[in-house]
């Protein structure tokens, strides 16, 4: 069982080096570099870096040098808990990116919430009353999450927003609590923000979760055991609810995995258009401006958001399944 | 697979030409009308501003001062208002009235980018002269005067008397020289002077006078110093400190991170305390006024959180030398937030729904219907201030393209260039993307503008004339088309493709634009390519002299004289070219690049000599450069005086002091040419 | 191996019990092909079959775009811009000759919008099988026959705009048509791809085990947990700028699926693993086989079915993805025209507040994805008669 876990464990940290090393080629890709990014947004604003400026900068930044090179110092800063300078916004990477990691998993973490609350009650009705008509209206409903261009619903659910209710546009925090200090009243002004983008994520991954939930617990229905209970006259909610559907379960928590990345895949877009305070926004900008170190930085760090989350759900499975441990071979 | 969209076009084309010209005449009559109407709508005003008091006499006799301010003086915190000011203040007439005292200012910005959007909202502006809000006169601003001697040779400079930084330090000529000699002539900060210092490729030099007297001295007559001290140039106030210009900055908050005066080993211990990597890096970037609480300014606002933060705070300046006409010290406006917007549609749907309280740049002209619709909601107004520009849209023809000889050569063949630009539906266009507010328009400024060459070279070249477009063509050797009506190359080597270079995300959309011309081109038999690129991509292309074609505005070229850079090629680190090797020759003296075609070298050396003569020779010399830009058509005209950029303004309606419209320039740092200093709230 | 009763059982409702079967259908269970089985099964789930048919007609909307619309989606006329859908009056007079009345359009100086009034004198029929703009049938035939359009073909001053159309006064059906026709190969074409890598890397994985099937393994969990934004943002962002609409076509379509055929992987692994223990594997492999006959001839078509229905779920997510890039301005972008394209172009404020009928392309999208779902969901419910 340790074995197990401590096996898991190396695979994630590998699959974050690995990560790393793909973040860091995708974001050299792109011709060019900071410097020529910096004097293209300078030039089209009426303003001239001479040849001179830009090599110096190029010299100051670093940007000279072969990309290994460029990488190792990067693992370096990394390994000392220093993630690097922003050049476009000229601090440090960990201040820039602050609290917006943090923010950013709220988000995920509420629409995760917000997926098992209806895919969950969903799954079972629809294995339940199987191919009736609301098995029909319940599937439909949770792929309607998935069909709807999320950005499009983000935009119009933000013109309603102010159309009916007056409220503030887009953002996470009302502008006084933007800067402030965490408090009560904050974390009160940020529930009150978050619906609309846990709504927009969530119904997203609610098909998904739906699809597994209603395979599964259909398995688990045709059992013998299921037959067993009913006929030794438990009542129908138990015998559904008692047994079959904690058997259900169990994938079910494997698959907060795969649904992390995809959900803070999701983020990234809705928080785009909302304009939230998260990691999406400042990722766009920084692969367009070759901000090395905070693009890199910020995909590390989703990276390792996923990982983590692929971990504790596969001990979780572990810890409730022990078929898993035999079929690991 | 098909091709994407595009559908050939055969034997009903002749009737499809008496079409369009049908179409082409409905348009203009109804565009006509269509002008009429929108100077019903209210939306643009009357162009006016507030003044700048010269007449000593008319100067206030007893100043006051904001109350939190006063209660500092109470407490004994803060010298008196007349101590801050000094002898000497800048006293400016309101545009209506005499204001109150206090509110925030909220505003949006994009990111640390932005900067242009603080120094056109806060910076007061801080230039040493500056213009009236008719942007045609140079005024005193932060100078006293300026004093031409030596038949233009030196300027002598007047500062104001008892004028201080905002830390409280008397502003002298002491910051001029060391501006001078420690950083302008320093090649770590500055490794390349700045053409502003400079006359006919000469430098300049600047000396201190007394205390309150500066000289700038010039080899040669340079009468386009104050021009050049009001504009938005290198010696613009400290607008450009973060690369090291500005004409002046502050000595004695400066020099500890200078190696001239800080010891080598204490400036060592310092820039490794701050993280930097080089001294010259930390200098730098302590001289920015965006990015250093700490660095004492001149503007009515200083900056209190940094542009790299998500809220961009400015305050009042306690020392600001800016006063109204009954004595109050201005700024009126205690604050000026500006909140992280990443996304322009959040921006402007902040802006819709009154959440600013004064907007215009990254306002969306597509967007106007909704602001408008929304006015009551918000509790705004709506105004248009259109440019004073040729080109809200222009398309540049890069004269020194080579890697397609034959294109290069129609490109260099006037003919081509003049029939491409009668090809063009002026009012679709306007009337698609500006929804009606610009005017059709070659390249040539306002009818106003004082370098304007005359009423009948508004429309030269930039009408839309299919039928003389197609015999212009077809007489230059173009003549034989293929089977889809496009014409044939005369090297015979196919079809005629050019291709045109845009960008996107910008306050016009290029490449739409581009798309409807490529559509217009095929009536005379023209296949257009639209490429959009990234910013970095497009400056590698023109310095590289791959791009044929580009699509870009010419804003700031009412000022030809401080913004060449759409006029003439005059600058490599351009998104749109219309010749690097031309650009190189022209910097060179001769020494790089190719000499250009006659008329061209006469424009360059006609604004070269622009420097070096008094106004009316100068204003005659700025018509010239505009008729041959005209007749040539270097760059083909599409929309001018259009408002598209930052031309919408939404201000909500307790501002007061507003103008109905003002000068939209780069120049004028627009809304600085309005004094936002005397903005105020009225409740 | 299951009982005949429990196969019909699995299309019954699991919480009742055995039922009786008739000694005929047992019969016909038993002589009954695998296909025919899965056909049986496939028909019983009513959704999937719908939504089959709904498939079928986006295909053929795919072949006919160009018959089906009856404008030049790149003609741009600015006085036809930003018109409301227009409405058909389907009786003239008590006879069915539907018609659209001629619009007149300005834009009101005060508000700035672009008011259309319809002229009642202006009656436009609409003809079926009219002339219009010339292309070619199936790429080969030139015509101008389209599905409707106006008196007067490619140069009525005024034609009908079912749907409106756009800033620049583009028939927005038309461009929706080109559009469903350049979103719907490319999840075609993508998909392909995944297949391909899918089923190579999948069945290698599988049928080999060991250190291949470890790696690749691996390779899939670290595939899976990067977040797929920020890898296409990186990747469509190194695009050169430079090339043809076509190229970056191309280029969009292996980027999306360069992370689509892990899930295709999976299944087909999962297949492999399975059945490299059945019976009929083995004795195929005992009476001599060659390992590529063993699995071409029987192992591949026993999961056929199951690659078809991930195959199909896979697509879904292809036309989510374009739309995904076209939003971020790195998928495909103007002259273009896709789904994505189209709604990015919807995607601003004046659109939502001023002119909603842009957003339109959002339904076939929503539509397409949801049949594919039940499709697919139809397909893998069917995909295996036999067994689990």
């Amino acid at each position: 069982m340790l074995a197990y876990i401590g096996r898991r464990a190396l695979l994630g940290i590998f699959t974050v080096w690995a990560i790393s090393v793909l973040a860091f080629a995708i974001i050299q890709l792109p011709p060019g570099d900071y410097v020529t990014s910096y004097i293209a947004q300078m030039a089209s604003m009426g303003s001239v870096v001479t040849d001179e400026e830009a090599q110096n900068l190029r010299i100051q930044y670093g940007l000279g040098q072969p990309i290994y090179v460029q990488y190792f110092k990067w693992m370096r800063l990394i390994v000392q808990g220093n993630f690097g300078m922003s050049m476009e916004w000229r601090r440090p990477v960990t201040e820039v990116i602050g609290e917006r990691l943090w923010l950013t998993v709220i988000v995920s973490v509420a629409a995760l919430i917000l997926t098992w609350v209806l895919a969950l009650p969903i799954g079972i009705y629809s294995a339940v009353r199987q191919y009736s008509v609301g098995d029909y209206v319940a599937t439909f409903i949770g792929f309607i999450g998935l069909a709807v261009p999320n950005f499009l619903l983000a935009l119009v659910l933000l013109y309603l927003g102010f159309v009916l209710f007056n409220a503030h546009i887009g953002g996470l925090f009302s502008p006084e609590f933007q800067d402030a200090e965490w408090s009560g009243a904050r974390a009160w002004d940020l529930a009150k923000h978050l619906p609309i983008p846990a709504v927009i994520l969530g119904l997203a991954g609610t098909a998904q979760q739906i699809r597994i939930m209603r395979a599964n617990l259909l398995d688990e229905l045709r059992k013998p055991y299921v037959v067993t209970a009913r006929s030794k006259g438990l009542s129908e909610a138990r015998v559904i609810l008692r047994y079959p559907v904690r058997v259900a379960l169990n994938p079910f928590a494997s698959t907060i995995g795969y649904t992390l990345p995809y959900i803070v895949s999701g983020s990234i877009i809705v928080s785009l258009v909302l304009g939230l305070p998260t990691v999406g926004p400042l990722l766009l900008k920084a692969l367009i401006a070759q901000d090395m170190f905070l693009a890199g930085t910020i995909v590390l760090l989703l990276g390792v958001m996923t990982v983590i989350g692929t971990l504790i759900s596969d001990i979780v499975l572990v810890l409730i399944d022990p078929r898993i441990r035999l079929e690991e071979t | 697979m098909t091709d994407l969209g595009r559908t050939p076009r055969t034997r009903q084309r002749r009737s499809r030409i008496v079409m369009a010209l049908v179409v082409g005449l409905l348009t203009t009559v109804l565009a006509a009308g269509a002008l009429a109407q929108m100077a019903k709508s209210g939306l643009i005003g009357k162009l006016e501003g507030p003044e700048v008091v010269t007449d000593p006499a008319k100067f206030p006799k007893t100043l006051n001062e904001a109350p939190q301010l006063a209660a500092l003086v109470k407490a004994g915190k803060l010298p008196p208002v007349a101590e801050r000011v000094g002898q000497d203040p800048l006293v400016i007439k309101p545009l209506r009235e005499i204001g109150r005292y206090g509110g925030t200012w909220r505003a949006g910005f994009t990111g640390p980018a932005d900067f242009w959007n603080g120094f056109r909202c806060c910076s007061g502006p801080d230039h040493l002269m500056f213009w009236d809000y008719t942007g045609d006169k140079v005024m005193p601003n932060l100078a006293r005067g300026l004093e031409m001697q030596d038949g233009g040779r030196a300027w002598l400079l007047h500062l104001r008397r008892g004028m201080k930084w905002s830390d409280g330090k008397p502003f002298t000529a002491d910051d001029f020289v060391f501006w001078f000699e420690d950083i302008y002539r320093n090649k770590d900060l500055i490794p390349t002077p700045s053409a502003a210092m400079a006359i006919n490729g000469k430098q300049g030099t600047i000396e201190k006078v007394d205390t309150h007297t500066v000289r700038f001295k010039f080899p040669e007559p340079y009468y386009m110093l104050p021009d050049v001290l009001a504009g938005s140039t290198d010696l613009a106030g400290q607008m450009f400190g973060y690369r090291g210009m500005g004409g002046f900055a502050p000595a004695h908050y400066l020099k500890q991170f200078h190696p001239k005066y800080a010891g080598a080993a204490e400036l060592d211990r310092k820039v490794k305390e701050a993280k930097f990597d080089s001294w010259v890096r930390m200098f730098l970037a302590k001289n920015d006024w965006a990015l250093n609480p700490d660095l004492p300014v001149l503007s009515a606002w200083k900056t209190v959180t940094p542009i790299n933060t998500p809220t961009w705070t400015l305050e009042r300046n306690p020392y600001s030398v800016f006063v109204d006409t009954a004595g109050n010290q201005l700024p009126y406006i205690d604050r000026v937030v500006l909140a992280l917007a990443e996304n322009l549609e959040v921006l402007n749907l902040r802006a819709v729904a009154g959440e600013y309280d004064y907007a215009s740049r990254h306002v969306d002209l597509g967007k106007l219907p909704v602001f408008i619709e929304n006015q009551q909601k918000g509790g705004y107004k709506v105004y248009l201030d259109p440019g004073d520009y040729g080109g809200d849209m222009i398309i540049k023809f890069n004269l020194n393209y080579d890697a397609d000889p034959e294109i290069g050569k129609w490109f260099n063949t006037a003919d081509f260039r003049r029939a491409l630009a009668l090809g063009i539906d002026r009012d679709q266009i306007n009337e698609t993307f500006w929804l009606g507010t610009g005017t059709p328009s070659s390249v040539v400024p306002a009818d106003g503008n004082k370098y304007n060459p005359g009423p009948q070279y508004r429309k030269m070249w930039a009408t839309l004339d299919v039928k003389k477009a197609n015999e212009m063509l077809d007489k230059l050797g173009l003549a034989k088309k293929d089977g889809d009506g496009y014409r044939l190359r005369a090297d015979g080597k196919g079809r005629l493709r050019i291709e045109i270079m845009t960008l996107g995300g910008q306050f016009v959309q290029y490449t739409q634009i581009a798309e409807m011309i490529r559509e217009q081109w095929k009536k005379i038999g023209i296949d257009l390519t639209v490429q959009e690129v990234e910013r970095s991509l497009a400056l590698k292309r023109t310095a590289a002299n791959e791009q044929q074609l580009g699509a870009w505005n010419n804003d700031g070229s009412e000022h030809l004289f401080t913004f060449p850079l759409h006029v003439f090629p005059f600058e490599l680190a351009a998104v749109a070219t219309s010749g690097p090797l031309y650009v190189k020759w022209f910097h060179s003296a001769g020494a790089q690049g190719k000499e250009p075609e006659p008329r061209m070298k006469e424009l360059m050396e006609k604004w070269k000599k622009a420097f070096g003569v008094p106004e009316k020779e100068r204003i005659q010399l700025g018509k010239d450069i505009w008729k041959i830009a005209a007749e040539e058509v270097y760059i083909i005209g599409v929309i001018g005086m259009g408002p598209a950029s930052m031309g919408v303004r939404v201000v909500k309606n307790n501002m007061g002091n507003i103008p109905s419209r003002q000068y939209n320039s780069p120049d004028g740092k627009t809304p600085g040419i309005s004094r936002p200093a005397t903005f105020f709230y009225k409740n | 191996m299951a009982e005949p009763e429990a196969i019909l059982e699995r299309g019954g409702s699991p919480l009742g019990g055995p039922t009786a079967v008739a000694d005929t259908r047992e019969q016909r269970i038993f002589v009954a092909s695998q296909w025919q089985l899965m056909w049986w099964r496939f028909r019983k789930h009513k959704v999937a079959v719908a939504s089959a048919v709904v498939v079928a007609s986006f295909y053929l909307i795919v072949l006919g775009a160009d018959f089906l619309a009856y404008a030049d989606p790149n003609a741009s006329e600015a006085h036809r811009s930003l018109m409301p859908p227009q409405r058909v009056y389907w009786f003239d007079g008590g006879r069915l000759s539907p018609h659209v009345y001629g619009l007149k359009g300005a834009r009101d100086p005060q508000t700035f919008k672009r008011v259309y009034v319809a002229d009642p004198d202006r009656k436009i029929p609409i003809r079926f099988f009219a002339e219009g703009f010339e292309y070619r049938l199936f790429g080969l035939i030139p015509t101008t026959r389209h599905l409707i359009g106006v008196d007067g073909g490619a140069d009525a001053t005024q034609a009908v705009f079912l749907l409106g159309t756009d800033v620049q006064g583009r028939d927005l059906w038309s461009r929706l048509m080109y559009g469903t026709r350049i979103s719907l190969t490319i999840g075609l074409f993508g998909v392909t791809v995944s297949l391909i890598l899918g089923v190579v890397l999948g069945g290698f994985s599988g049928f080999y085990g060991g250190m291949a099937d470890t790696i690749i393994q691996r390779t899939i969990e670290i595939l899976r947990s990067i977040p797929t934004i920020p890898l296409w943002m990186g990747l469509a962002a190194a695009l050169p700028r430079d090339w043809s609409v076509l190229q970056v076509y191309f280029a969009i379509t292996i980027i999306i699926s360069l992370l689509g055929w892990t899930e295709l992987a999976r299944v087909v692994r999962g297949r492999f693993l399975s059945m490299r223990e059945e019976d009929f594997v083995v004795s195929a492999r005992l009476v001599g086989c060659s390992q590529m006959r063993t699995i071409f001839v029987h192992m591949v078509p026993s999961f056929m079915s199951h690659i078809i229905a991930a195959t199909t779920l896979a697509l879904p997510a292809m036309i989510i993805s374009e739309t995904a890039l076209s939003f971020l301005g790195l998928g495909l972008r103007p002259p273009a025209i896709s789904w994505g394209v189209l709604l990015q172009q919807a995607q601003n404020v004046q659109t939502v507040a001023i002119s909603p009928w842009l957003m339109l392309p959002a339904v076939p999208v929503i539509i397409a994805v949801m049949a594919f779902n039940f499709l697919g969901d139809g397909l893998r419910d069917a995909a295996d008669p036999y067994g689990r």
